[in-house]
């Protein structure tokens, strides 16, 4: 992308610049009105346009097929907004309909697609020994199927984890914890890459490095 | 007598501020003067590689957006490298989102992407738009795209645009990748990969790599690409160096900065500890 020369992409390119700084000022230096204004207006911004796009969403999906005949469309429409009555104490009621009928939806699809890839294949891939016979993948094989049971047993609540427990419990532990240090792992360079993006930002603005 | 300080109490007291300039200014000189480093590709983006080059022409593939601005570092170059390649092969795309703002990423994407300049929109690619309603949506999107999507995003009847003529259930579509950043890539495994056995992969974010591994290892997913790292392999593996590629750089000097930090501290706690302190 070429750096761009109209007057409103200029001042929109340099608008972003400028909040970014804004909202760096808290971790660079300090909080201070700038940082606030940054926030408030990146908050209020956000809610905007998340509430232009979901009532044209609505239009889109609902309300123009309505109109063109559909009637099947009055019923979500009117849970939707069944919704709003969790506002008056009086009729809150009416609401748990909705949600009901959301979390009864959500639970049954999930239920129908969950055993399997989340389960029984995982359960498959567990027991099944690597069909190459490289030493990395049988070490792979052995880390993934004792680390599982070790896990699963360090949740075994009913018994206290002394004798036979006493080290798989130990060892699922430790499992466990270089588990979550791998996803903290992962975090810190999602974090990492975002501020990678936003340091490119700062010199491609700056002419330092082409857009 | 007031205790003297010494460097490894010092360690423990650096300013957080300092060390947010540090890495904010060194993430900044590998844009300035890239180093380089290689890229190990890795097995997962492999596979998600092989099996996008399996595509034939005419085949209907969804992209499906599921990041929003903030992730693009992440999402962005791999999600570019699919559709490049995808392109490549003769696939017809159908690109829909799930963010408010996917009309930037939309927008992103083809100014990215070159063959988007030779290509005809409604014959080579569509883009549907904004969805909302989360698994229920994907769910539906399996049996009927028209019902969640009666037009695309410019308000086009479905019916009125020439890929979409055939196209309206699950098994229509020859693969899904999803890229995203939270649980799209699930709904698509629950709705499309185990009721119809549509191959699904995932571009995800980092965080996310350590989520859907056990999927990808169990053959659930075909393939997957992790964060900006994986955006690089892919970009290595079609033979076009882009955005993660030159972002690499950074992220390995950020890891570097890290791992000093975390050692410092460290190294300050332990001599603390060893004195008595707390």
């Amino acid at each position: 992308m070429a750096y761009p020369t109209a007057l409103l992409d200029v001042i929109g390119l340099w608008t972003a610049w400028l909040m970014m700084m804004l909202s760096y000022s808290y971790p660079l230096w300090k909080e201070n009105h700038g940082f606030r204004f940054a926030e408030f207006t990146f908050v209020s911004t956000m809610l905007a346009i998340n509430l232009i796009v979901a009532i044209s969403n609505v239009m889109r999906v609902a309300i123009t097929p309505m109109t063109k005949g559909e009637w099947s469309y009055i019923i979500p429409i009117v849970l939707g907004f069944a919704m709003y009555t969790m506002l008056f104490s009086r009729y809150r009621w009416i609401s748990r309909y909705p949600v009901a009928i959301l979390v009864g939806i959500g639970f049954g699809l999930g239920m129908r697609g969950v055993l399997i890839p989340s389960v029984l294949t995982q359960v498959i891939a567990t027991i099944t020994p690597p069909k190459v016979g490289d030493p990395m993948s049988w070490l792979n094989f052995a880390y993934i199927a004792i680390g599982t049971i070790c896990s699963v047993m360090y949740f075994l609540l009913t018994y206290e984890h002394k004798g036979v427990l006493r080290y798989p419990t130990r060892l699922g532990r430790w499992i466990i914890m270089i588990g979550l240090g791998a996803y903290f792992g992962n975090t810190i360079l999602f974090r990492f890459s975002m501020l990678a993006g936003r340091a490119q930002f700062f010199l491609q603005v700056l002419k330092i490095i082409p857009l | 007598m007031t205790k003297q300080e010494t460097i490894l109490d010092k360690m423990q007291k650096i300013d957080r501020r300092i060390l947010y300039w540090v890495l904010f200014i060194g993430l900044m000189i590998p844009f300035v003067s890239p180093l380089g480093l290689p890229v190990a590709v890795t097995p997962s983006t492999v596979d998600l590689y092989k099996e996008l080059t399996k595509v034939k022409t005419g085949e209907v593939i969804i992209i499906n957006l599921a990041f929003g601005v903030s992730a693009w570092s992440e999402c962005l170059p791999a999600t570019v490298a699919s559709t490049k390649l995808l392109f490549k092969q003769g696939a017809k795309i159908i690109f829909l989102g799930v963010h408010y703002d996917v009309d930037l990423t939309w927008a992103k994407i083809k100014d990215q992407v070159p063959a988007f300049k030779t290509l005809t929109y409604g014959k080579n690619y569509v883009y549907l738009g904004f969805y909302t309603g989360g698994e229920a949506t994907v769910a539906r999107l399996a049996t009927s795209i028209r019902t969640v999507f009666p037009t695309d995003a410019d308000k086009k009847s479905l019916d009125e645009i020439e890929m979409m003529k055939n196209v309206n259930v699950a098994k229509d579509i020859k693969l899904v990748l999803s890229s995203d950043t939270g649980d799209w890539c699930d709904y698509y495994i629950r709705q499309w990969r185990v009721p119809y056995g549509t191959p699904v992969g995932e571009i995800g974010i980092a965080m996310l790599g350590s989520s859907y591994m056990p999927h990808y290892q169990a053959g659930i997913l075909f393939g997957m690409t992790v964060g900006v790292r994986g955006g690089a392999e892919l970009e290595k593996l079609i033979g076009e160096l882009g955005e993660a590629t030159v972002t690499m750089d950074s992220i390995n000097i950020s890891h570097v900065m890290a791992i000093v930090a975390i050692g410092l501290a460290n190294l300050g706690y332990a001599a603390t500890v060893k004195r008595g302190g707390k």
